[in-house]
């Protein structure tokens, strides 16, 4: 009997070892496998980052027009805060138009900078001179560039990646307060929370509390979906003992940091404290306050949940929930939480993070050229772009102001959509794109019509017209064009009879008057003359993929283009008929530094210089006395410019495209299902056009004309050449030297006036 | 560029108004511009048929051979160029390109900038681009000898690193031709 017990027992106790043992074994190798994968996913996770994207470096030397608050702005944008003392980079103190900036290090395309102090001294708004920390002049110097985006997957993880150094310590505290209290002695798993959590939950019948720890939130977002169920539970609290085995508690907090949900934009996904600083606040960081480091943390709950945007009551109370929370837990004083429960949400009014869609989407666009989805998403690229945040602001800001007012005055039929618009801004030089806004909602990142808005460029197409009559050698600005009706045989039996805007003719009219006035007949009949296909042919030498169909109606514009591809045409008017083509990547570095990608300027001639110089002259009086003379008195004074008015059928499309010395800028304005606006090219894409180049420190369009030319001052309405001060409708043209023009009645030189007058008296 | 009515000619433009006044439209025979601008024979004119013989004296329009222009750098954009060179000389052309494309960004209509960037392209074995850098710069120099000339030298040495040597003979002609007296 007593032999049997003992040899059950023993049995028992051999199974319940070998039970055991398996038991043991089978922990072991899912903590060896969870322990694998976790290893591979962190490690991959610290390192995997969207390519950053940054703006053109504002550089500065001396005689730059730049006043005490335009610096002032740049610095603002950049995060640079004024200060007594010169303690730390990102700092700057100023006496006067003196400033001294402790500049941070920063990585350019061509150079690495150290953290350093500079003087720049500015005298009567322009910068007089730089100086280093010794004294010493310096010739040119630039400041940090704006990071202005990143390029995130597909699935839409958007963030900026922190150091601990970064962090604000209270960021820390904080969420060890109100999400994981133990975090600093448990090993993954907080088994009292999980009981009291169990607990709370089986009395209520449903899931209304969570026992995870930081660490277990850090699994769930790394690898799990949301499903909350008991193998779940199982596998995140084993990956969670994993990652606790493997990693001290700051690179456990780090990794949180920078991997939490936090907010939602379209397809955007918010992630980490550094990008929800950005997007939430318009700063960075280390500039928050004890009620937005709060309202952050609130927010990590349940981001769509506790929008504060959307929902600022609901926002408000977690946010003070948040604060009583660190009172008790010492984190902060009652007086400091008190005082910081008082203060409003301090929320920017619209995502900001410097995020600018419209231009990423061009950057992203040339980068998926050459790049691999996986090495801009995850390899922590920077990509260095020539997109300038004061043109960016100054077109947003024309465009937005003008579709509003437009808005305001035909209010759009009930269930339509109002007026939309769309703008590039250019260097043309170098063919550097440096705004681009792609509609109404700049901080959408959905359809871009600067980019894809292919629509009827209607009269932009004239210049073209025009160039290719000034290169056959058979006509000038002189020319006289008849503006006569006309009636062109299409295909089929069919008749065109183009008509002007005005439904009138004008007779017999000079070159630079039919361009400038943008009359429709004359340019048919030169057009007509001169040949379609020579027309057509200009689309691709000036850089466009396609030439379009060589029909007569591709005279007035029917060929339908987006407003870069306009801008690139218009490219090589404003810079003097060389071809470059339009850019807004410069230069891409790697994750050690290294710069792995270039896009230098490419140009090429296209049309002779002497050719486009007599084209761009005339369209200087488009703005002065043609159909953009609305721009001209609102323009700074004595700022010369040249553009062209553009129109589509109906008025469904309105443009303007046009260009200084230094700057060319495409404005289209249209309804997006192509219903007509009433709008024509001079009021509203004309008005937007004139308030971006305002904006904009540009120089006048002055060329040195080509020394094949020479001026020649004509009748405007009639091309007769005349003695200067004599026709009171006079303007200067160039013209090929040697032209033969016959003077005006009356207006020609004094000689000639003395001949004519003994004419008149014999 | 508009302008307005000198007090100097106030006479002759009380003249011109009594004579200016707007012909009455005739249609042009659609082939009219055949020559530029003889096409408006308005037919008549008393004006006119002076224009045809020789004047004595020159056209009060101005129509200027100015003094030789000369282009420098700025202090700016002088600092860039040193740097880029001294990139190039090393064989970092991507940091030359980059640098130098800073300089062109503070003064783009200049032609040193542009002859400095082609001189960097042929260095680094891009003639093509050379060729056309030197014909920007050409283009950017009228009024300027010297820096037409070194635009033509520029062109002269991408074209001959393409083999072209006879088109680079001509162009490098025309460069001396420019600096010589």
């Amino acid at each position: 009997m007593k032999a049997r017990t003992r040899k059950l027992l023993r049995r028992a106790a051999i199974a319940a070892g070998v039970l055991a043992a398996a038991a043991l074994l089978a922990f072991a190798v899912a903590l060896f496998y969870y322990d694998r994968q976790v290893a591979r996913q962190f490690e991959g996770r610290r390192w995997t980052l969207p390519a950053k994207v940054y703006a053109a470096p504002l550089e500065l030397y001396a005689g730059l027009p730049f006043s005490p608050d335009d610096l002032i702005a740049e610095l603002t944008r950049l995060h640079y805060r004024e200060a007594t003392e010169l303690t730390r980079p990102g700092t700057y103190r100023r006496r006067r138009g003196r400033f001294e900036i402790a500049v941070r290090a920063a990585r350019f395309a061509d150079e690495e900078r150290p953290a350093r102090i500079v003087a720049v001294t500015i005298e009567g708004g322009t910068i007089a001179g730089l100086r280093d920390a010794k004294n010493a002049g310096i010739p040119i110097f630039r400041l940090d560039p704006l990071l202005i985006g990143s390029i995130f997957p597909i699935h839409g993880e958007d963030r900026i990646v922190l150091t601990p150094e970064e962090v604000p310590p209270l960021l820390p505290a904080a969420i060890k307060a109100v999400e994981d209290r133990k975090f600093a002695t448990h090993h993954g798993v907080d088994t009292a929370a999980i009981a009291r959590a169990l607990w709370v939950n089986l009395r209520a019948g449903k899931v209304e509390q969570g026992g995870s720890t930081l660490t277990q939130q850090l699994v769930k977002s790394y690898f799990l979906d949301g499903r909350r169920t008991l193998g779940r539970k199982l596998e995140e609290a084993m990956m969670a003992l994993a990652l606790e085995a493997r990693y001290d508690k700051r690179d456990l907090m780090t990794a949180y940091i920078n991997e939490i949900y936090l907010g939602q934009q379209g397809d955007r996904a918010i992630h980490g404290f550094g990008l929800a600083s950005q997007f939430w606040f318009g700063k960075p960081l280390e500039e928050l306050d004890l009620p937005e480091i709060a309202l952050l943390v609130a927010i990590v709950r349940g981001p769509p949940y506790y929008d504060p945007r959307r929902f600022p009551e609901r926002a408000r109370k977690r946010r003070d929930l948040v604060l009583r929370i660190l009172a008790q837990q010492k984190v902060v004083t009652e007086a400091e939480a008190a005082v910081a429960a008082a203060k409003p949400l301090g929320v920017a009014p619209r995502p900001s993070g410097g995020y600018y869609p419209a231009y990423l989407d061009f950057v992203r666009q040339t980068l998926r050229r050459d790049y691999k989805e996986e090495d801009l998403t995850e390899a922590g690229l920077s990509v260095f772009t020539s997109f300038d945040p004061r043109a960016q602001l100054a077109a947003e800001r024309a465009l937005e102001g003008e579709l509003a007012r437009l808005d305001r005055s035909r209010k759009p039929p009930a269930g339509k959509a109002g007026l939309e618009g769309a703008a590039v801004v250019t260097l043309p030089q170098s063919g550097e794109v440096v705004a681009l806004v792609g509609g109404r909602n700049v901080s959408f990142d959905g359809f871009n019509r600067a980019l894809a808005g292919a629509r009827p460029i209607g009269s932009l197409v004239k210049p073209f017209v025009y160039l290719a009559a000034i290169e056959t050698g058979r006509w000038n600005a002189t020319s006289v064009l008849d503006d006569t009706p006309i009636e062109v045989p299409l295909s089929k039996g069919r008749i065109w009879r183009p008509q002007n805007f005005s439904r009138d003719w004008n007779g017999p009219v000079s070159m630079v008057r039919a361009l400038s006035e943008s009359l429709n007949l004359a340019t048919v009949h030169l057009g007509l003359d001169v040949g379609v296909p020579k027309v057509a042919q200009l689309f691709t030498r000036f850089g466009l993929e396609t030439a379009p169909p060589p029909l007569p109606s591709l005279l007035l514009g029917a060929v339908e283009l987006p407003p870069l591809g306009v801008a690139q045409l218009y490219n090589g008017l404003a810079n003097g008929g060389f071809h470059v083509p339009l850019r807004a990547v410069r230069t891409v570095v790697n994750a050690r530094g290294e710069r792995i990608g270039a896009y230098p300027v490419k140009i090429a001639p296209v049309a002779a210089p002497d050719a486009v110089y007599q084209v761009d002259r005339m369209m200087t009086y488009v703005i002065s006395r043609g159909t953009g003379r609305a721009a001209a008195a609102r323009l700074p004074r004595g700022l010369v410019v040249a553009g062209k008015t553009g129109s589509s059928s109906d008025l469904r499309d309105g443009w303007f495209a046009g260009f200084s010395g230094s700057h060319l800028a495409v404005v289209w304005i249209g309804y997006d299902d192509n219903r007509p606006t009433g709008v024509t090219g001079s009021s509203g894409s004309l008005i937007v056009w004139q308030k971006i180049m305002s904006a904009l420190d540009t120089s006048s369009w002055q060329p040195p004309m080509p020394e094949s030319l020479e001026d020649m001052a004509i009748d405007y309405p009639s091309g007769l050449r005349v003695t200067t001060g004599c026709s009171q409708d006079e303007v200067i043209v160039a013209v090929p030297r040697g032209t033969q023009t016959p003077f005006m009645a009356g207006c020609a030189p004094p000689s000639g006036i003395v001949d004519w007058l003994r004419g008149i008296m014999r | 560029m508009a302008h307005r009515f000198g007090s100097l000619f106030a006479i002759a433009a009380m003249l011109a108004l009594a004579a200016c006044v707007t012909p009455p439209y005739q249609p042009l025979p659609p082939s009219a511009p055949g020559s530029p601008g003889s096409g408006a024979s308005g037919g008549g004119q008393p004006g006119q048929a002076e224009a045809a013989t020789p004047l004595p004296t020159p056209p009060p329009v101005p129509s200027p051979i100015p003094a030789p222009k000369a282009h420098r750098l700025s202090v700016a954009t002088g600092a860039l160029v040193t740097q880029a060179r001294g990139a190039t000389a090393k064989g970092d052309f991507d940091a030359a390109a980059a640098t130098l494309e800073r300089a062109l960004r503070i003064e783009p209509d200049n032609p040193l900038v542009w002859i400095e960037m082609g001189r960097m392209r042929l260095a680094s074995g891009d003639a093509a681009q050379a060729e056309n850098m030197g014909r920007r710069a050409l283009a950017l120099a009228a009024g300027a000898p010297r820096e037409q000339s070194n635009a033509w030298r520029l062109i002269a040495d991408a074209l001959r690193a393409r083999g072209r040597n006879v088109a680079a003979q001509e162009a490098m002609q025309r460069a001396e031709a420019l600096t010589t007296p």
